[in-house]
């Protein structure tokens, strides 16, 4: 299998590459042009202007979204690394009564859509008065069954004995999960940061109900509001300048994330090979 | 301009959280009623939120309340600019920061009157020189929720030039089917005529559809909320856009999007039947044909029929948990009912020169055809006032009227397609909506 | 050591509680009334698992989300295959670029990209007719709108496919290879016998977990074609959204359980049939 590549592998390889990164590409070169030339010569480069930012940010607080969703990031993304680690080891490691049971829970939880939950969720929030507030944005969803499964799987790849020499030396049970197992499961963890920054910073369906304020909207909240005012005011409006502005939003959205993920591609990537499919 | 962008997006988050109250738990309060503010004191004093839509027409309040301002120095009002579509109904069931007053689609009152003040009182002394299609909008068990705002009658854009070459007097477009002869004249002329416009967007199209029934003083529900569609009136307006697509004389487009402006400028379209912010269009966005357009009333679907109905609209309503409900009463009523906040409203401004011409105020006195608001070069004051006190009564609007577009909206598009026939879309669309939309409410 | 489990476990016992458990019991009750977000519940017993069960919309809504399955996972596993096998080749060369590259669009926020997609596939003005010279309505005609929907999932998620299977064909000890050369298997053979019985798992764990996706897919054709042209996109999570809309809860309740259910059900048999052919 190891025989070298032939040429038109490469070929291949190279034109999926291209296929995947050239809506990327696109989006972001044509943010920087002049808004009619993106109409009128989608495929040339011109420019580069700031206009289309200048104008997006005259028209949406996205500098509130960010900053809310960074802080939702990290209390929500913490408690995820914290905690679901901590509750795949013990699923992994330990045998207890009731444990069929709860595993079973974390399963269940997987299947659910979660447009099923956002009613009553609603309600949960309006009865606890906590519609537009952090709280409202952090708590529900977080420790979520996806990270505790993936850490049980990736847990469970550790042979009991490196457990059972911690053991030996007298420590606490939280002290070989923090000395023992951390280490070992670092690549599966990186892998876990790089998918919990992104399911917190992509989430859309909840913070777009759970707040209804401007002080509290996320990024994707006001990207969404952008998407959705740009629809209404388009009738009559100029096509060029709405589409810049849209693409200068969605550019200026997806680069955080596409750079963190840049810095951490060869960590996330090992955690998933070293840790997947196991179960 | 008047376009509710009521879609499946903008309605998500409002929508949504009409789950907020328990189900079982407090029983719905019997809507306050709102009382005229007792005047002891000579100048009412406080402070109100009011929330308006974004745009130039918040710029426009903007400068309006400025007015009111100055005639009750000391009510301070913070106007806000809000996605009033995605965020009203949340607030309103929340509780949570509600405003004093908002701005809201006339569509949307009848379904939440019970988060709203009951302003029949108020209205009371108003209620006589108020447009009769503007009540009936905001009315739910004989009591009234919103402070009507603008009117939106129909008129029938047409350019002049083309009509003249081909020796048709507007004046001889009395009925719907002069319009279809009139149109066959313009293609014989030219055989890429396509002169009839028909919007492809389901929810404007059907939005149209309603002012053509409002014509005929019909609606797709009664009073009591039953379905009405399998009628002659509704019959009547299918059989004549059959007629009119399979003629060839329709233009298929979405309202003012790149291939619907294409198409009027290079002269296919001629007749454009729509509300009075069609005039955007002409003013400005059109390049080529600008200048060529005029206003008249629409056709009347029989002999002596009326000669316009109402296509969208909005008013202003006071929540229930307003924490100063007068003194938005107090700055609703300077704007609607009162000659210097509609003129400060309607005339020449900072964002129009001109004044604002995508409406007209509801409030009949307004209306005097020798004294218009706005200025305009097409005559539009003068027509669109007397099509107004032309325009029937209507129904107050389902709550699932913009659900509705799933079924109607999209049938309509199958029958302009020829897909469908008149009777076809009647059963069809009669079926669904009360199977999926009525029995379930 | 007793105790250790439940601690750790804990944390999402309370988060499950308090915002899953819940809801969900709420949810369920709900299903079986009439109730619009005011007033009185009223008790309707099975009448909105009936009126469901007998709408043609909810069926056309599977009818169409079932579609958008065929679209995407067979094209995914096959393509998502052929690249894996071409990346698992140890020498070579580009390897971390062609990684990156393919899992870029998974970590692109859906918003943004969802809005890049409607530009560049707008009828009048986007990129893909500019380029074809064509005047195909992508997301306005309903021959085309599932295929362009379909295409924006597949972007999205077939590099995360793509690493998966690598992992699986990378637990493929070489010597099993080199055996199989020895022993003269063409190169067919050993794909056919050697990589795919290895990669099954992988497969099987993809074919789970895209199922779930693609049943539940919601924010797609929410932002993109809001579930038109002539609901042709309104798949099954957008129908169920459309009774929350209506504000007809109890009904959007019971068609929640319906879909679990027939998540479920879809996740078991896919589970044993791609087992079956182990035996």
């Amino acid at each position: 299998m190891s025989s070298r590549p032939r040429f038109w592998q490469y070929v291949v390889l190279i034109l999926l590459a291209a296929v995947f990164l050239y809506p990327i590409w696109w989006a972001l070169s044509s943010s920087f042009k002049p808004a009619a030339d993106i109409i009128s010569d989608p495929l040339s480069l011109s420019g580069p202007t700031l206009d289309n930012y200048r104008a997006m940010f005259a028209d949406v607080p996205i500098g509130t979204g960010f900053a809310n969703t960074a802080l939702v990031l990290l209390v929500k993304g913490a408690m995820t690394m914290f905690f679901c680690p901590l509750a795949g080891y013990a699923f992994a490691k330990y045998r207890f009564p009731g444990k069929d049971l709860l595993f079973g829970l974390v399963l269940l939880t997987l299947m659910l859509p979660t447009l099923v939950l956002i009613i009553p969720l609603l309600l949960e929030m309006s009865a606890l008065n906590w519609v537009n507030t952090y709280q409202a944005l952090i708590l529900p969803g977080s420790v979520d069954a996806f990270s505790i499964f993936w850490m049980r799987q990736t847990i469970a790849a550790i042979p009991d004995e490196l457990l059972d020499a911690g053991r030996v030396d007298g420590a606490s049970e939280f002290a070989i999960f923090a000395r023992v197992v951390v280490p070992v499961i670092r690549p599966g963890l990186a892998a876990l940061a790089v998918l919990t920054t992104m399911n917190i910073y992509n989430d859309f369906v909840w913070p777009v109900v759970a707040v209804n304020d401007e002080a509290h909207q996320t990024l994707q909240v006001v990207l969404a509001t952008l998407a959705q005012d740009i629809t209404a005011n388009r009738i009559g409006a100029d096509f060029a300048t709405v589409w810049g502005e849209l693409l200068a939003a969605g550019s200026i959205a997806l680069l955080p994330l596409l750079i963190i993920f840049i810095l951490l591609q060869r960590h996330f990537i090992n955690g998933i090979l070293a840790g997947s499919v196991k179960g | 301009m008047s376009t509710s962008s009521i879609s499946r997006r903008s309605l998500l988050l409002g929508a949504l959280s009409l789950a907020a109250c328990a189900p079982g738990g407090t029983a719905a309060p019997t809507p306050s009623r709102l009382a005229a503010p007792s005047v002891t004191s000579s100048s009412p004093k406080g402070e109100i939120t009011i929330w308006n839509r974004s745009g130039d027409l918040f710029k426009v309040f903007d400068a309006a309340i400025g007015k009111f301002r100055a005639a009750y120095p000391d009510v301070k009002v913070n106007h806000l600019s809000v996605d009033i579509g995605a965020k009203l109904a949340n607030t309103l069931i929340t509780g949570t920061d509600v405003p004093d007053g908002s701005f809201w689609d006339d569509a949307n009152i009848g379904s939440q009157a019970e988060h709203l003040y009951d302003l029949t009182d108020l209205i009371a002394p108003y209620r006589e020189q108020t447009a009769p299609y503007k009540l009936s909008v905001n009315t739910v068990e004989g009591r009234i929720y919103g402070v009507p705002w603008d009117l939106d009658p129909g008129l029938l854009w047409y350019r002049e030039d083309l009509l003249a070459e081909a020796s048709i007097d507007p004046a001889s477009l009395t009925t719907y089917d002069d319009l279809l002869v009139a149109s066959q004249k313009l293609k014989e002329r030219d055989p890429k005529a396509r002169p009839i416009h028909l919007d492809k967007n389901p929810f404007l199209g059907q939005l149209w559809l309603e002012m053509l029934a409002n014509q005929q003083g019909t609606s797709m529900t009664d009073a009591q909320g039953r379905l009405r569609l399998d009628s002659e009136e509704y019959r009547r307006i299918f059989t004549w856009i059959q007629k009119a697509a399979k003629d060839k004389l329709v233009t298929h487009t979405p309202y003012l999007e790149p291939a619907d402006l294409a198409s009027i400028e290079n002269g296919q379209q001629a007749f454009i039947p729509w509300a009075i912010w069609w005039s955007f269009a002409p003013q400005q966005l059109l390049k080529q044909t600008k200048g060529k357009w005029r206003p008249m009333p629409l056709p009347a679907w029989t002999p002596g029929g009326a000669r316009s109905g109402v296509m969208g609209g909005s008013s202003f309503i006071i929540p229930a948990k307003a924490k100063n409900p007068q003194l938005a009463w107090l700055l609703y009523e300077f704007l609607c009912f009162k000659e210097p906040g509609i003129a400060a409203v309607y005339g020449p401004n900072s964002v129009y020169p001109g004044g604002l011409s995508t409406s007209i105020p509801s409030y009949l006195p307004a209306l005097d055809p020798e004294k218009p608001l706005f200025k305009d070069d097409m005559g539009l004051w003068k027509v669109a006032t007397e099509a107004a006190r032309n325009i029937p009564p209507a129904a107050p609007i389902p709550a699932w009227w913009a659900k509705s577009v799933d079924y109607l909206g999209n049938n309509l598009q199958l029958l302009i397609e020829g897909k469908l026939s008149p009777d076809d879309v009647i059963a069809e669309s009669s079926k669904k909506i009360q199977r999926n939309l009525i029995d379930r409410s | 050591m007793r105790k250790a489990p439940y601690l750790f476990i804990a944390p999402f016992l309370i988060v499950f509680a308090a915002f899953g458990a819940y809801p969900l019991a709420y949810a369920f009750q709900l299903s079986f009334t009439r109730w619009h977000g005011a007033g009185q519940a009223r008790w309707v017993g099975l009448d909105n698992y009936l009126f469901l069960l007998t709408n043609p919309e909810f069926w056309e809504s599977l009818a169409n989300s079932a579609v958008m399955w065929l679209l995407v996972v067979p094209v995914q596993i096959v393509a998502g295959l052929a690249a894996a096998v071409l990346l698992a080749n140890a020498r070579l060369k580009l390897k971390s670029f062609f990684r990156v590259a393919f899992i870029a669009p998974f970590v692109t926020p859906l918003v943004a990209m969802a809005q890049v997609w409607i530009v560049i596939f707008d009828q009048d003005y986007g990129l893909v007719n500019y380029v074809l010279n064509a005047d195909i309505g992508w997301l306005t005609s309903t021959t085309w709108s599932k295929p362009t929907l379909a295409l924006l999932f597949l972007w999205k998620t077939t590099g995360f496919a793509i690493i998966i299977l690598l992992a699986g064909l990378q637990a493929v000890p070489a010597q099993v290879y080199e055996a199989a050369a020895l022993d003269g298997a063409s190169r067919s053979r050993q794909f056919w016998s050697i990589t795919m019985p290895l990669v099954r798992r992988s497969i099987a764990f993809l074919v789970v977990i895209q199922t779930l996706a693609v049943f539940q897919m919601f924010a797609e054709p929410f932002v993109v074609t809001e579930g038109g042209p002539y609901g042709s996109t309104t798949t099954a999570g957008l129908y169920l959204y459309d009774h929350i809309l209506a504000s007809d809860l109890g009904t959007g309740a019971a068609n929640s359980f319906l879909l679990v259910l027939l998540v479920f059900v879809l996740s078991v048999v896919s589970v044993r049939l791609l087992r079956a052919k182990d035996e």
